[in-house]
């Protein structure tokens, strides 16, 4: 399989599943919007009417963590369970593996695409003008977009070795959500902790720039996001080789699964 | 075009949480598929038929032995409903079926219409796979494998199923691609059919191989332990 052969049929497979996933509900592609906002407005609720949270803007502070969060967590526990959910297509075809976490995810962007307008949208109603500056999200999205990948694909394949995995990636989605600064702001916390929660959390420090840039209307820092975006891309070959180096191990393991 | 040397092939089942146990599947099996062949397998269920396949198309591979297959040969297996996702159209399962075997997608698409056709399927070909009857599952699954060219074609079960008047049409249209240089290994209980398109045959039973040769001899031996049991 040549590799522009493999991206078509990653993409082919992603479009057909947004397309059949759509069919199936009755809200159809407005799911697309309304479940991240669905979150938003279950914090919402929580941090800004019941525990009176001070902060300016909250709405518009938690949409810019939340979204993003989002956007890894889903795509993350829907491509650990990837391959083995494939386990029809896996045991006919001698395909690689990492197609299958790759199309999970590629759902997830176009998806993704439709809440970044949505938040882009909320941003210049609330009167946040677009600037140059806004260009940075471009390389913050491409390195948030390539941590995602490089925990899919080893997540995929952990939950194929051994299926109670699919537990341990759960419970840390959600130790991540506390630990990121999705419903609270690193930069509230005194200073020697703000940089270890930003340098030992790569999502804290990713959402934290989406924050920056698009609340502060500061540029992130550039050479923490290129180290961030440099060890996700490193993972995520690492991940490709793993999963094609024990293909046929996976197989086996899913056809008996 | 595809050899087998001395494959065995055995692995862990879970039976429940803390018990696993080892299932063997094959022990120690050699066989030779010539370009052109069609060589049909036979023996009961479980007796290691669909592994063998799946070692064959290199979906996973034997703990011990070697599989030979001709550099580049393409190969495919088709099997009865596996391989669909239920939540897509036969449409879009035929599409991505078809992309699999690695075939373009503009070519894919431009197949689809046959398809769609050959399957009889009318309108349901649009409905979701999860609607099918095991029937019009085996009819999609023979559709998207049979009208895509590859070197080697593995069958397991498919021409089993569905009604009689689509068997016929199916193995015809087999009989057909059967005429060229297309190799096939064919998994039946049908023996009618195994002594239709084979030129020749094997017997497995409990991973070994018990006998090969002619279809009609193949399939006599087979049948004898059921007429006078040990």
């Amino acid at each position: 399989m040549t590799l522009s052969q493999y991206a078509t049929l990653m993409d082919t497979m992603a479009r057909l599943s947004l397309k059949a996933d759509a069919s199936r509900y009755f809200f159809g592609y407005v799911w697309w919007v309304l479940e991240p906002l669905l979150y938003v407005l279950v914090f919402y609720v929580v941090f800004e009417l019941i525990l009176q949270n001070r902060k300016e803007d909250f709405v518009v502070f938690l949409m810019c963590g939340q979204l993003a969060f989002v956007w890894f967590s889903k795509s993350l526990n829907q491509a650990a369970r990837s391959i083995l959910g494939s386990k029809g297509l896996v045991g006919r075809v001698d395909i690689p593996k990492s197609l299958f976490p790759l199309a999970t995810i590629q759902e997830g962007l176009y998806k993704q695409a439709a809440v970044f307008l949505l938040l882009f949208a909320v941003l210049l109603a609330k009167g946040y003008a677009p600037s140059l500056l806004w260009g940075w999200l471009l390389p913050v999205m491409l390195v948030n977009y390539l941590l995602i990948v490089a925990c899919s694909l080893f997540a995929a394949y952990l939950v194929c070795w051994v299926f109670d995995f699919h537990v341990f990636i759960s419970m840390a989605t959600i130790f991540l959500m506390f630990t990121s600064g999705v419903f609270w702001d690193p930069r509230d916390l005194d200073p020697a902790m703000t940089h270890w929660v930003l340098t030992l959390n790569p999502l804290a420090f990713l959402l934290d720039a989406y924050r920056q840039i698009l609340l502060a209307g500061v540029a992130p820092d550039a050479v923490h996001l290129a180290i961030v975006g440099s060890i996700a891309l490193l993972v995520a070959l690492a991940g490709l080789a793993v999963l094609r180096r024990h293909s046929r191990f996976i197989a086996l393991r899913v056809i008996t699964s | 075009m595809l050899e087998l040397v001395g494959v065995s092939h055995h692995y862990m089942a879970r039976k429940s949480s803390f018990d696993h146990g080892l299932h063997h599947v094959l022990d120690n099996v050699s066989l030779r598929v010539m370009p052109g062949d069609t060589l049909g397998i036979v023996g009961r269920n479980g007796a290691g038929k669909t592994t063998m396949l799946r070692l064959m198309a290199g979906i996973i591979e034997p703990r011990q032995g070697v599989i030979r297959r001709r550099a580049g040969a393409s190969c495919a297996l088709l099997s009865l409903g596996l391989g669909f996702q239920d939540s897509l159209s036969g449409r879009d399962n035929a599409l991505i079926s078809a992309m699999l075997q690695g075939v373009s997608k503009r070519d894919a698409l431009a197949s689809l219409d046959a398809i769609r056709e050959f399957t009889e399927l009318g309108d349901s070909f649009e409905e979701p796979v999860k609607t099918y009857s095991s029937g019009m599952r085996a009819r999609l699954g023979f559709a998207s494998g049979l009208l895509t060219r590859v070197d080697i074609l593995l069958i397991d079960e498919v021409l089993s199923v569905g009604d009689a008047q689509f068997r016929d049409k199916a193995l015809a249209a087999m009989q057909q691609r059967l005429g060229g240089e297309q190799t096939v290994v064919f998994v039946s209980h049908a023996e009618g059919q195994l002594k239709a398109l084979c030129d020749r045959a094997v017997w497995i039973e409990q991973g070994q191989l018990r006998a090969e040769g002619s279809p009609e001899e193949v399939i006599a031996l087979y049948r004898q332990p059921v007429a006078a049991p040990r």
